[in-house]
């Protein structure tokens, strides 16, 4: 029986829904961060992150063909038994409450900080919410004419960035592999950043309409994703010099204060305007799914009701606490060592228990 | 019943939400600085000089001059504001003015920190250095030009497009300043019989303080050497051995160089850092002042216009060297070739480069003579 099937999203839905919780909030930061860690060769670590997180979605494509028709804790509950099940959707849920809250928060925090510096933040939040609420509550499909929808209005972004080109020093780019290869290294771990996300397929793969295609879609999506940032990255770095990119905090929103209209002044207050649509896809659907995992723990079939009471929580904490950016930085860094826990080295090992399992048929309960 | 309450608390939520939105400002409670300048005085303590429009028909003057000594420029706000009807904005600021006295000092650029730091600031004024006290220029306001910041902000775009001065923004200050291989370049203007006018550009070291000064042509020979010429550049060069007549320069060519190719090879040798550079100009001739004929001894008034430009080119590397500063932005080419080499000396490579073996050779091709023989 199909269980999930009146909410099935196409292969195009999925790779912009994929992606788009991939690009997120840290979008802004990231061109910085890899500069910090590896100079101008950062770009390089993106293409090794990217080289491993293809690895690691196409191993979560292979456990869930194990069972098509259902989600991961479907999975678990038929090979582990059901607790096992059980005990997963909490920490996927946790992880994916934990991963819209930071980017939501880092969303607040750069309005803040661009947009609106006197407005209150929990003004701001409630304003967030709104559209997360009307978005979230409809189901799967909703959420993904919605990612499609935002990357189509979005195409034209990555033109404006051409602009500060003429200013570019693309010297600053050779030579490569300036300190050699163990700064690209030790930068990889800062990339999963901008690829983490992409677990979200253990819940994702059942609604899918053609699941023949689910490997490519997610190699298509991976590598949307690395585009985007390999785009990104190297503009800001022949746009800056290496020592400078580092002093600023969103180098990628910094680069658009260069441009000038005659017609328009301060081209990055639009942008970051415009950034929010982007960005709430990193929590829209994490909010959706982390509330379809504790509905599954319930047995429930309808999650509104738990997306009420989470949306209820949420805007009530902010009237009482807002973390501030050192605290956001933290929860960043700490949300990038559990996401390698969940998204990288879960899945292998599932894999291969999986692997053992089928092979030797210890588990003989079905 | 439900839904219309679920709609009615829903509808007041977003009204109590769009009064809570603080971030506006009503365009009348609003004082826009379009110009900002630095000064120090005899004491050395700050003045901030600001100019901004009058928007008010009984006012005859078309904008007000403010100074203020602060400590600091975000703290000139405040004091600004006791002197207006409005808040003082810098959103809108569109020169930076810089006195010289200021311009000898170091660490001068840490005053603009609140530009960054508050991203309601532009980071698109342009800097502009002023030879003397900026009270001569700021209370200038001659009856037949348009208001100061105006007018600068033209000049700097208009000269710029043909070369003859650099367009520097905040920003691109900020590059200049933190990129180690390179060292600022701002525009000039002077003074001359109290008329405004932009002569060149100052040069500055690696921690902003003035270096030198460059005269028009002298700028334009440098933004060849940076690979940065819009459109086609106006050479004025003498050529000896031609008679000087009178009272007017008739020992003078004027050329028209466009298609100008630039080719810089790097290397180290004997701890030294080696650069050739290559010019090669296509050039049209513009004006002749001496009896020439340029059809049949073209060859010959080429290879003199060569020498001539690449003794310009030799002056020009003469004085960035003595100054120990590099505008052209040598650095990123040595950092790029010599990586090793310039990480030892990239903190003090105005110095490095003072040492270096730089060798110009240009080659100029009279591609047109104009309409006259």
């Amino acid at each position: 029986m199909k269980k999930y099937a009146y909410n099935e999203i196409t292969s195009m839905q999925y790779i912009f829904l994929n992606s788009g919780i991939q690009v997120s909030v840290f979008f802004l930061a990231m061109p910085g961060k890899l500069a910090e860690k590896a100079g101008t060769d950062g770009w390089i670590a993106l293409i090794i992150g990217w080289a491993i997180t293809v690895a690691a979605s196409l191993i979560v494509i292979q456990v869930m063909k194990k069972h098509p028709e259902g989600t991961l804790f479907d999975l678990i509950a038929r090979y582990l038994g059901k607790w096992a099940g059980r005990v997963a959707a909490i920490f996927f849920a946790l992880y994916l409450f934990y991963y819209a809250y930071t980017g939501l928060v880092e969303a607040v925090l750069l309005t803040k900080a661009w947009l609106l510096p006197q407005t209150s933040a929990s003004t701001v939040m409630l304003l967030l919410l709104i559209p997360t609420y009307v978005i979230a509550r409809n189901g799967l499909r909703v959420l993904g004419r919605y990612a499609e929808l935002v990357y189509m209005i979005s195409l034209w972004i990555p033109f404006v960035y051409l602009f500060p080109l003429k200013d570019a020093h693309w010297l600053n780019m050779v030579p490569l592999l300036k300190e050699g290869w163990k700064p690209v290294f030790s930068a990889v771990p800062t990339t999963f950043f901008s690829y983490i996300g992409f677990a979200t397929t253990f819940i994702l793969y059942p609604f899918l309409k053609n699941k023949q295609k689910a490997s490519s879609a997610i190699l298509i999506s991976d590598t949307l994703t690395m585009l985007g940032y390999l785009f990104i990255t190297v503009i800001c770095f022949v746009y800056y010099s290496p020592d400078e990119i580092q002093k600023y905090n969103e180098p990628v929103v910094n680069i658009l204060e260069a441009i000038e209209f005659n017609f328009v002044e301060r081209m990055e207050v639009l942008f970051i305007a415009f950034f929010l649509l982007i960005f709430s896809l990193a929590w829209i659907p994490t909010i959706y799914m982390g509330v379809f995992c504790t509905s599954w723990l319930l047995g429930k079939q309808d999650h509104r009701n738990h997306l009420r009471i989470l949306w209820l929580i949420t805007a009530l904490s902010t009237f009482f606490f807002i973390p501030t950016f050192n605290q956001n930085d933290r929860m960043n860094d700490f949300l990038i060592q559990i996401g390698i826990g969940i998204e990288y080295v879960f899945p292998g090992c599932l894999l291969v228990y999986l692997w053992v399992q089928d092979r030797f048929q210890w588990g003989k309960r079905l | 019943m439900n839904k219309r309450l679920l709609h009615a608390i829903l509808i007041a939520t977003v009204i109590v939400i769009i009064a809570s939105c603080s971030d506006r400002l009503d365009m009348e409670d609003a004082t826009h600085a379009l110009l900002v300048g630095f000064d120090l005085d005899k004491e050395n303590e700050l003045i901030l000089y600001s100019t901004s429009p009058v928007f008010s028909k009984n006012v005859e003057k078309k904008t007000r001059e403010l100074r203020v000594k602060p400590q600091t420029n975000r703290q000139s706000r405040g004091k600004q504001d006791s002197y207006t009807e409005g808040v003082f904005q810098g959103r809108s600021i569109q020169v930076l003015l810089l006195s010289k006295r200021i311009l000898q000092q170091e660490n001068w650029f840490q005053l603009t920190d609140v530009w960054f730091r508050d991203p309601k600031n532009p980071l698109t004024p342009r800097i502009i250095a002023f030879d003397g006290p900026l009270s001569e220029i700021i209370y200038l306001n001659p009856k037949d030009q348009p208001m100061l910041p105006i007018l600068l902000r033209e000049m700097v775009e208009t000269k710029n497009a043909r070369s003859e001065t650099v367009k520097t923004t905040l920003q691109g200050l900020h590059q200049q300043i933190r990129e180690k291989g390179v060292t600022p370049i701002i525009s000039e203007v002077r003074l001359k019989d109290k008329q405004i006018a932009i002569t060149g550009t100052t040069l500055l070291d690696h921690k902003g303080k003035y270096a030198d000064s460059l005269n028009m042509q002298e700028t334009i020979l440098l933004r060849i050497l940076q690979k940065n010429t819009k459109k086609s550049v106006n050479l004025t060069i003498p050529i000896p051995g031609e008679m000087k007549i009178g009272p007017f320069h008739t020992d003078k060519v004027s050329l028209n160089a466009d298609e100008i190719k630039v080719k810089i090879k790097t290397s180290f040798l004997k701890d030294k850092f080696q650069f050739h550079m290559h010019i090669t100009m296509r050039v049209g001739l513009s004006e002749l002042l001496f009896p020439f004929d340029v059809r049949s001894q073209g060859k010959e008034l080429e290879n003199k216009i060569t020498e001539q430009v690449q003794m310009n080119f030799e002056n020009l590397i003469k004085k960035i060297q003595t100054d120990k500063i590099d505008p052209i932005g040598l650095g990123l080419y040595a950092q790029a070739h010599e990586y090793s080499h310039f990480k030892k000396v990239e903190d003090h490579w105005g110095e490095t480069l003072a040492n270096a073996d730089i060798h110009v050779s240009v080659k100029t091709i009279i591609g047109a003579m104009g309409t006259v023989k």
